[in-house]
């Protein structure tokens, strides 16, 4: 491919947990050249009593995209912005049923993502940070939730895209998976594929999850290994 | 279990008596995270760590963490100065660096401090505008300095401040010129230009407490009690840049001379940080 990884390869995978003072969890991903902090405040008390559910805790995610970002032009984008809150959107809903919201009835849950580098794959970054800073934060979830992209390009299924090859057209399948039980929490797709190519792609974002989740679940053991030396008496 | 005596826990005192709790660490010279008054954080920078921006810079105070990316466009220049490029800085105070800010609108603080940060630009008169033009009258640079706050743990000015400096001396802009026939700026792939600033300035910031304890480099904490702010900017031959004060009690002619010893000092420091980040 452009960047010299081979069609199945994922971009390299830098992650930190804990790496803000202020949440209650956060978590530093960087996917390739794209990078993402995520922040996690809660379980705290809702801001609006419109946004109380009685019998479960509300999840609010919102994404924000620093002006740098962008590679091109800077583009001051609202938090309004439709492609943010679309996006904010979908992992939201990835998020619901994992969360184990009925143990935080009329409280809220916030996660705030923030992009401070973009060379695609906003998607599968942003659940990727949020599950890490869920964790950190320490909410209980039923599991990890791990996203990847994948794509077609002449036949050939690409493994995690980076912005090049996603505005080159290419159909870009997002996939987030559970991935210790094998199942499919998002699918996100908008271009044209052949019907007989889905499969082939699905299942290689299904295996990009995987590593991923291998990458996540060694950095959360490590962690918690070091703070289990450090708060050790001896 | 029934605590019989008006004993506290330590955790307990501090929500309750907030100034209380600090008079009490003062008393013995100290502050609750364990540094003397007159003591900094642990200070730390990253130059160039965003690619996607023509310069960038990360600070870290203490746990007060700052992003900062210069973006370069091609502008028209303002009517009244056809020589002059502009600096935009804005600082952006989301939800995400502390549960105090609302989503929303930029709220006070963050307009107050992107303000200031471009008052400071302009009356020390950091870079020479004229060196952004590209063409008189027609097209000159534009560099919209964006900060993020990632994480706010107080003093917010001083991370700002170092993070927009070190990020406009890493600025690399391509070369630019105008096309007279079809009235297009046309630039080089390579970028190759760097900005020559006229002078660096640095801030420090303290808080004053019960009218005459200086706390240097105050946490979110101690701001929040403290009423009184001092900043003081120094350049680098020494030269007063600007000071302000914000708010409460009048302070004596004694403290802002205390102050301005302790930023020349601080200055020195900070040059070795950012110096020893490249």
């Amino acid at each position: 491919m452009v960047d010299g990884r081979r069609a199945n390869e994922l971009r390299k995978i830098k992650c930190k947990p804990s790496v803000l003072s202020q949440a209650d969890g956060s978590a530093y991903i960087e996917q390739g050249n794209t990078k993402c902090l995520a922040a996690v405040y809660g379980p705290r008390e809702t801001r609006q009593k419109a946004q109380l559910i009685h019998n479960k805790a509300n999840i609010n995610v919102e994404i924000s995209l620093a002006p740098f970002s962008m590679p091109q032009e800077r583009k001051k984008r609202s938090k309004s912005d439709r492609r943010l809150l679309e996006i904010a959107s979908a992992v939201k809903q990835t998020f619901e049923p994992i969360i184990m919201t009925s143990l935080f009835a009329r409280s809220q849950i916030d996660i705030y993502l923030q992009i401070l580098q973009f060379d695609g794959g906003t998607i599968q970054i942003c659940i990727n940070a949020a599950t890490l800073a869920l964790i950190d934060a320490g909410i209980p979830m039923q599991e990890y939730v791990c996203a990847c992209s994948a794509g077609c390009h002449e036949n050939h299924t690409l493994l995690d895209l980076n912005n090049a090859e996603e505005m080159a057209d290419t159909p870009e399948l997002t996939v987030a998976l559970l991935p210790m039980s094998g199942k499919l929490t998002l699918l996100q797709m908008d271009s044209r594929l052949h019907v007989d190519k889905l499969e082939p792609v699905m299942n290689l974002a299904a295996l990009g999850c995987k590593e991923i989740y291998q990458t996540l679940d060694e950095t959360v053991r490590e962690y918690v290994k070091d703070l289990f030396q450090k708060s050790s008496p001896y | 279990m029934v605590k019989n005596s008006l004993a506290f826990e330590a955790e307990t005192f501090r929500k309750i008596q907030p100034q209380e709790y600090l008079r009490r660490f003062i008393q013995g010279n100290i502050r609750p995270d364990g540094r003397s008054l007159s003591q900094f954080r642990p200070t730390t920078v990253n130059q160039s760590c965003i690619t996607t921006t023509n310069g960038s810079s990360m600070v870290r105070i203490g746990n007060t963490t700052v992003v900062c990316g210069i973006k370069a466009e091609v502008a028209t220049p303002k009517f009244n100065s056809p020589l002059e490029g502009y600096l935009v800085p804005n600082i952006d105070l989301s939800p995400i660096c502390s549960p105090k800010f609302k989503p929303g609108p930029p709220g006070e603080l963050a307009q107050v401090l992107s303000e200031n940060l471009n008052n400071l630009l302009k009356s020390a008169s950091v870079l020479d505008l004229t060196s952004l033009c590209i063409k008189e009258g027609i097209a000159v640079w534009v560099l919209y300095i964006d900060l993020v706050c990632v994480n706010y743990d107080g003093n917010i000015y001083d991370a700002s401040v170092i993070g927009m400096i070190t990020a406009l001396t890493n600025v690399k802009l391509p070369e630019a010129t105008f096309e007279e026939s079809s009235g297009l700026v046309k630039a080089t792939e390579e970028l190759s230009v760097t900005l020559k600033l006229q002078r660096i300035p640095y801030s420090v910031t303290v808080a004053l407490f019960d009218g005459q304890h200086l706390l240097v480099d105050p946490t979110e904490v101690e701001e929040s009690i403290t009423s009184e702010q001092i900043t003081i900017v120094f350049d680098e031959v020494g030269q007063l840049c600007s000071i302000w004060k914000i708010g409460g009690l009048p302070s004596s002619p004694e403290h802002l001379k205390q102050c301005m010893n302790i930023a020349r000092e601080r200055y020195k420091q900070i040059s070795m940080i950012v110096k020893s980040s490249i």
